[in-house]
């Protein structure tokens, strides 16, 4: 069982300047930022395999291969050894066979008539920039040979094309939410697409071809369709957390952290786990060895501009809610800006799912393999309830479902461990009995 | 008896190979083969090696690392090694250990230098169970905050390899090759090379270590001894390694671009 292994761009975003893919540098690991290039081994003009080491560079304590995610020719090498190469930034441009990656979505979609790759302007460009900011720049209509690049010999940088659509008009606000608050956290990219092609009186058909972070969604959920799942459901109310929240925030001494539900649930999630721990706990079927995790590695549900992508808070247990808010921000930061490192996305133990932060009464989530149980928050609504007086008041109730797999869990386990979870949340206080 | 065997099974194989005093340029040429050339998990156990020899990284300047005239007078040889990482001065009082694996070797393990540095360290994680505190530190082992043993890493297509030079023991004066390095990590906070590193044999017995070492590998592997004959004969022909001595004159060179 492969976990999730997601590198920080996907071809659909690899565009297409006829046919030449820009390969960033990718694979390298948790917390490294730049690594030095050592040796290639292609030259220009080579013809390359999948897979095929295309060089080796050096992190901190590793030489590391970086092998091609295309079949293709290689049409420039754009560093030479010994330079330093930022995570993200182009290594090699590759001349790639159109069969890999198809030119026919967004062309079709944005202006053409017809998808005609010469009359295609907006890709004829000689400029230096990554795949992600060529995307970002047609999105917003912006020719990138018009945006001044402030990069390395005249890279254009992301930053460069939100200052030029700032100063052209076409963005009132910078694009980048830098808020805690997963409801913000609203991705835009096929429904805005739809809408030009509506506008435009175009109804064709959009073939669009699944790449990265969507690619291996359907290789995950496929095999999480195999699991026998059970689903929980139970209502919280959050009428401490709220006033919790509110303290923190009134009371808050950092600039720059915005307090929002989820630290707090995820700390009381992770005290939780400790009470039961087979729910944090990782299968293995060939072995049939249930292997109870030692760290709440807590994966965070994110929808960014590429797809789902679920990073994990590592080793929550030892954390404090501060920490959490700041780590969790950090993610979020990362993942809207398609930087999250393979070991941010990997080693996680169980899975939230703030589903109600778009909308929804509750789900029926699908566990993240080789996880056990997730857990799906819906909307926090304002509910009447009934008091033990008959009376009826108002209450702030989220309504979460917990997806598990049955070959593990059972259904006493995961009712036992929620309601230790909703009691930790419903009375915060008692969060203290367990402080260090 | 039966019950440790039957742990055994379906357990992946692993070659184990015990040296006592191997030449660190030899073993450094072993290893290499092995990563590049076998599609086999290996585990190395050099206990020492002989002469006193400085091993760089890949990339290691010689003379940001190392005080190159002392080098020089005393001629202690300075090996060039094949992975990235720290500089080193190795000796009979260092143990080294070394893990060669295929990707999928270790379930679960994701190829890239943190996840393996992680798994390293759950695996000494046992040895040194209830002793002195032990954790990784960065990319360090150590115990409390001080270094005992330093890491390396290489990631091919399809394997990895991730080696440790343990201070078992160390002869004060040989740190005084070495500079402080540019890079250091975070924990270091500026301390000179002796308050930084400790010694192993404070914590535990040479072959103490190198039997739980064993030990703790075979909870993972179905371990298989093997002699260096074995792997003598195929490839070692047509298999060329990189790591390599500094010649006098790399090292003079370096020493002179430094002044100018």
């Amino acid at each position: 069982m492969e976990n999730i292994c997601k590198f920080s761009s996907n071809a659909v975003a690899d565009l297409h300047t006829n046919g030449i893919v820009d390969v960033p540098l990718a694979q390298t690991g948790e917390g490294i930022a730049e690594c030095e290039l050592l040796k290639w081994f292609i030259q220009e003009g080579d013809e390359v395999e999948e897979f095929q080491p295309l060089c080796e560079v050096q992190s901190d304590k590793a030489t590391i291969e970086i092998t091609s995610r295309y079949k293709g020719r290689v049409a420039q090498v754009l560093h030479v050894p010994g330079s330093i190469v930022k995570v993200g930034e182009t290594l090699l441009k590759m001349a790639v066979e159109d069969t890999q990656v198809p030119l026919v979505t967004l062309s079709n979609l944005e202006n053409e008539k017809q998808p005609d790759i010469k009359s295609n302007k907006d890709f004829n460009s000689g400029v230096l920039s990554t795949p992600a900011v060529r995307n970002l720049a047609k999105e917003h209509g912006i020719n990138i040979n018009d945006v001044q690049g402030s990069g390395k010999d005249g890279q254009v940088l992301k930053e460069d094309v939100l200052k030029y659509a700032t100063q052209e008009g076409i963005i009132k606000d910078t694009l980048v939410t830098a808020t805690a608050d997963l409801g913000q956290l609203l991705h835009q990219e096929k429904s805005s697409l739809l809408e030009s092609a509506q506008v435009s009186g175009h109804y064709e058909d959009t073939i669009v071809p699944l790449r990265g972070f969507q690619r291996t969604m359907v290789k995950t959920m496929s095999m999480a369709a195999k699991v026998p799942h059970f689903h929980y459901v139970e209502e919280i109310d959050c009428d401490a957390l709220a006033e919790l929240k509110a303290s923190f925030q009134t009371n808050n001494l950092e600039p720059g952290i915005k307090f929002t539900f989820l630290p707090v649930l995820i700390k009381s999630l992770s005290m939780a786990l400790s009470k039961y721990p087979m729910v944090n706990s990782c299968f293995n079927e060939e072995s049939v060895e249930v292997i109870l995790r030692g760290s709440h590695n807590i994966g965070i549900a994110m929808a960014t501009p590429n797809g789902l992508v679920v990073p994990n808070i590592k080793n929550v247990q030892s954390l404090s809610i501060l920490e959490i808010t700041k780590e969790l921000s950090r993610l979020q930061q990362l993942s809207l800006d398609n930087k999250l490192s393979p070991a941010d996305i990997s080693g996680g133990t169980i899975t939230l799912s703030n589903i109600g932060a778009i909308g929804g009464k509750f789900g029926a989530p699908i566990v993240n393999l080789p996880e056990v149980a997730i857990i799906a928050m819906g909307r926090i609504q304002k509910l009447p309830r009934v008091a033990d007086d008959g009376d009826v008041y108002s209450a702030s109730i989220m309504t979460v479902n917990i997806g598990a797999d049955h070959r593990v869990l059972d259904g006493a386990t995961v009712a036992r461990f929620c309601n230790e979870w909703k009691r930790l949340i419903e009375k915060p206080e008692l969060l203290m009995l367990h402080m260090k | 008896m039966l019950i440790p065997q039957t742990k055994n099974i379906g357990l992946p194989l692993m070659n184990l190979m015990r040296f006592k005093g191997l030449p660190i340029l030899q073993q450094l040429h072993i290893e290499e083969q092995l990563l590049r050339t076998s599609s086999e998990n290996w585990c190395i156990v050099n206990d020492g090696t002989n002469d006193p020899t400085i091993v760089m990284g890949v990339s290691g300047k010689p003379a940001e690392l190392l005080e190159i005239e002392s080098v020089l007078d005393d001629q202690v040889p300075v090996i060039r090694r094949f992975t990235g990482g720290g500089t080193v001065i190795v000796d009979h009082g260092t143990v080294f250990v070394t893990f060669i694996c295929n990707k999928e070797a270790v379930p679960n393990l994701q190829p890239y230098p943190r996840p393996i540095m992680s798994w390293s360290s759950s695996l000494y994680g046992k040895v040194f169970q209830g002793i002195g505190d032990f954790h990784l530190r960065e990319n360090d082992y150590v115990f409390g905050n001080h270094k005992f043993g330093g890491n390396a890493q290489s990631i091919t297509k399809n394997r990895w390899i991730h080696h440790t030079s343990f201070l078992w023991d160390f002869n004060v004066q040989n740190m005084s090759y070495l500079k402080h390095p540019k890079r250091a990590p975070a924990y270091r906070s500026a301390r000179s090379h002796l308050d930084f590193i400790c010694r192993m044999k404070d914590y535990m017995p040479r072959s103490t270590f190198m039997d739980k070492t064993v030990e703790a590998t075979e909870t993972q592997f179905s371990l298989r001894p093997i002699q260096l004959e074995a792997i003598r004969t195929c490839s070692e022909a047509e298999f060329c390694p990189s790591s390599r001595f500094l010649t006098n004159e790399e090292l003079e060179a370096a020493a002179v671009a430094l002044q100018s």
